[in-house]
């Protein structure tokens, strides 16, 4: 038989019983729309953390006392026994490659003006801080250049501190009470917006001497470093290491986490979580391909008697297997297809309606969930083209 | 038509095609373990958490310094007010409270003679083996006295006993944290992570000590135990009232364990129903490939049919016997999918003993009452095609 009669013959047999046809490749169908819908949101969640973090710069990194071991986090507890200092910090400007340096530390403390306050965190931090955290100052100014050992009574907030305590009135000029120590207001941030439920509106910056005093600190929990480029990452980071593991005479006590690095921890979980998810969907397609097999059986038990007389008509038993074959393969893909539309449907429907939802399909889920219909096809269609084809020409005809 | 007539009927009809019975009962098999199998490892989890807050006593409340508005969760790094041994000493006179142990915490290596090996230390009192239910392996926990008393005597987390001194008996041995000496005094029992601390891998040291060895002056934590269940909310009142009291400000923070129990519990509901609901999604599919088998049957019986109603059939007895059919396939697939799932769990645990999964009740009986739906629910349409059929045009097409 030729293709184009081959593919004429099978559209005859699967429109001949619409419903049934129709039905068999809605099974395939929910299967791949789901496959598609969960990838979308899997890929969606992980561009937008990259974008979250890709906010702070990629050239980035945090140094934190203490070696990541039991805890998973650094310095979560403080009191190791080797400090990380100010002076530590300041001697990493020496590192090649270095742009700014951010000495760094913070505490939870009630930030009062008048009779309103408010808990929030407070960051010890020195002037670079807007350039490393790409974080841009709304009225006044940040915190000026100055000796970072030296303490000083001034404070930037954040714009949602800002808010409330001061309303619409402008907090430049005016005093607020951290602990028991007051500050001077000399700016206010552009308001940015949550990082991973983390809001950073919510605070408010001194310098770091004082806040380590106000804290009671003596040490700093927190270096940032900025690379002068992405490529020079690298190399900044084993110069970072080489400095202070010589300054902590010899012992490597602190971790240093690059921005790429913390990426590539959020990816591979977003992505494992994405996998498993989409794999339990998969199961679907599993039972879409069963139902396409129960159909095709009793497709060719129908019509043992039209393959009797193909057989008799010269067609090979090559011949009857591809056409049922193709019939299977044809029912899966038409509902691999219309399920891709179908979600890609509910896509558009979900971002009118939840706008602020991740969704972002991979090409490569669509390409995969097609070819996926397509060998869940041919496989649910094996057992019952090889029945067919191994039917015996004569006993099919008496059949009729 | 009897209900037994209706289901010897319905049983016949299924027997008849054999292999697309067993496609179709298999594919609501396989949706339904599916669905019981994530569940039973959902609940696992949720009982998993439990387990290790039960060890935790259920009487804890947790103090620890700062407050923060935004997060409401527990806040990290620096605070204007510490905790303080005075403020441990002002709670543990509270009366609704039975037991109280102070936690200073730090990270050092422990040496004994050549080998050396990081570890969290805690600083705390004898207390702390009562409140958190600690059980000694070999020697004494700390003894009890004065906190303000410091002291040499140090206790080893297993793990941390055996890498250090591997086959010998550590007790009465000196060890090293930092420049200072300690002599062990006892080692815990094996009690595996718990959720914060891995105890197996840490050392206990006298609180007054650790704060002189890590230069702090403050507390991590004070961790109370509650005198009665019922008593958790005004005791937790009772500690808020006292430390803004003593602070002149509300600058601490005071967990109850329900509530940190219950936050996790919902997260891991949430989980598990999220998962269910795409697992179920083949429960779909699979309803779609009965309701495609049932048309095919109709189709194939409208001589049936026609007898059927012929000889007087109500058109609700054909759809009874009809929707009898398709739901005795879905069911069947339900208690296949339950015995695979089950199963499934059951293979699953002997190999990860510690990890209770088993499937829930309620998760079985909403399986079978699912399948049944599916019956129902997909085989109505087929069911009512069959009824609609008129008996003279369906008798002649013979």
């Amino acid at each position: 038989m030729e293709t184009l009669e081959l593919v004429r013959f099978v559209l005859g047999a699967l429109t001949g019983h619409r419903l049934r046809s129709v039905l068999s490749a809605l099974g395939v169908a929910i299967g791949v729309a789901a496959v598609v819908l969960l990838t979308s949101l899997g890929e969606g969640t992980r561009q937008y953390i990259v974008r979250q973090f890709s906010q702070f710069g990629t050239n980035l990194m945090a140094i934190n006392p203490g070696k990541v071991k039991t805890f998973g986090f650094a310095g979560a507890f403080g009191g190791t026994t080797q400090r990380l200092t100010i002076d530590d910090a300041e001697a990493l400007r020496r590192v090649p490659g270095v742009e700014a340096v951010v000495s760094a530390t913070f505490g939870q403390a009630r930030v009062e003006a008048g009779d309103r306050g408010r808990s929030v965190y407070v960051y010890g931090v020195t002037h670079e801080l807007p350039a490393a955290w790409t974080v841009t100052v709304a009225q006044g100014s940040f915190l000026p250049e100055m000796d970072p050992h030296r303490q000083g009574s001034f404070a930037v907030l954040g714009p949602k501190v800002a808010r409330e305590l001061f309303g619409m009135a402008s907090p430049l000029g005016r005093r607020v009470r951290i602990g028991s120590w007051s500050f001077l207001v000399i700016g206010v941030m552009e308001a940015k917006g949550q990082l991973l439920g983390f809001d950073i509106d919510d605070v408010a910056y001194i310098p770091v001497a004082t806040a380590m005093s106000l804290f009671n600190q003596d040490q700093l929990l927190e270096v940032d470093v900025v690379a002068r480029s992405t490529e020079a990452v690298p190399g900044v980071v084993s110069g970072i290491k080489a400095v202070l593991t010589a300054r902590h005479r010899g012992e490597e006590d602190f971790t240093v986490t690059t921005q790429t690095e913390m990426l590539d921890t959020f990816g591979r979980i977003i992505g494992i979580i994405t996998a498993a998810v989409t794999a339990i969907a998969g199961i679907s397609l599993f039972v879409g391909a069963m139902g396409i097999l129960t159909i095709m059986w009793i497709s060719v038990h129908e019509r043992t008697g039209e393959i009797g007389l193909l057989r008799a008509l010269g067609v090979t038993e090559r011949g009857v297997q591809r056409l049922f074959l193709l019939e299977a393969a044809l029912l899966a893909m038409t509902g691999g297809v219309a399920g891709v539309a179908f979600g890609f449907g509910v896509q558009v429907l979900a971002r009118a309606f939840v706008p602020g939802l991740p969704l972002a399909t991979p090409v490569g889920a669509v390409v995969a969930a097609l070819v996926m219909s397509f060998v869940v096809g041919i496989a649910a269609g094996v057992i019952p083209a090889r029945h067919a084809a191994a039917l015996d020409p004569v006993d099919a005809l008496r059949a009729e | 038509m009897r209900f037994l007539d209706l289901l010897a009927f319905a049983a016949g009809a299924l027997r008849g095609h054999r292999l697309r019975t067993a496609l179709s009962v298999a594919g609501v098999a396989v949706g339904i373990s599916a669905v019981v199998a994530l569940t039973a490892l959902g609940e696992g989890a949720r009982r998993y958490v439990v387990d290790q807050f039960a060890a935790l006593g259920s009487n804890l409340l947790i103090v620890l310094p700062g407050k923060v508005e935004t997060t409401g969760g527990a806040p990290f790094g620096g605070v204007t007010r510490d905790l303080t041994l005075d403020d441990f000493r002002a709670i543990a006179r509270l009366p609704r409270v039975r037991r109280t142990a102070p936690l200073a915490v730090g990270e050092d290596t422990v040496h004994y003679l050549d080998r050396g090996r990081a570890v969290p230390v805690l600083g705390t009192t004898s207390e702390f083996a009562t409140v958190r239910r600690l059980e000694m392996a070999s020697g004494d926990f700390l003894p009890p006295g004065d906190p303000e008393q410091g002291g040499s005597e140090i206790v080893l987390g297993m793990t941390v006993a055996q890498e250090l001194f591997r086959s010998e008996n550590p007790l009465g041995r000196i060890v090293r944290v930092g420049q200072w000496r300690f002599r062990v005094v006892g080692v815990l029992a094996p009690r595996g992570r718990s959720l914060t601390f891995n105890l197996d891998d840490v050392v206990l040291i006298p609180v007054r000590t650790a704060m002189r060895v890590f230069n702090r002056s403050t507390l991590f934590r004070i961790l109370i135990d509650v005198r009665a269940h019922a008593e958790m909310e005004a005791a937790k009142k009772d500690v808020e009232t006292l430390m803004t009291e003593r602070h002149r400000a509300e600058d601490v923070t005071v967990i109850t364990q329900d509530a940190l129990l219950s936050a996790f519990s919902s997260i891991l509901n949430a989980l598990t129903l999220a998962l269910v609901g795409i697992a179920s999604v083949s429960l779909a599919v699979a309803g779609v490939g009965i309701m495609n088998v049932m048309l095919v049957s109709v189709t194939e019986r409208r001589a049936e049919i026609g007898l059927l109603k012929a000889l007087g059939a109500a058109d609700r007895q054909v759809l009874a016997a009809f929707l009898a059919e398709a739901v005795l396939l879905a069911s069947g697939g339900g208690v296949a999918g339950l015995a695979v799932g089950a199963g499934a769990v059951r293979v699953f645990v002997s190999f990860y003993p510690s990890f209770p999964a088993s499937p829930p009740a309620w998760a079985i009986a909403a399986a079978l009452a699912l399948s049944f739906a599916v019956g129902v629910g997909f085989g109505v349409w087929p069911a009512r095609r069959a009824t609609r059929l008129d008996p003279v045009a369906a008798l002649a097409r013979r």
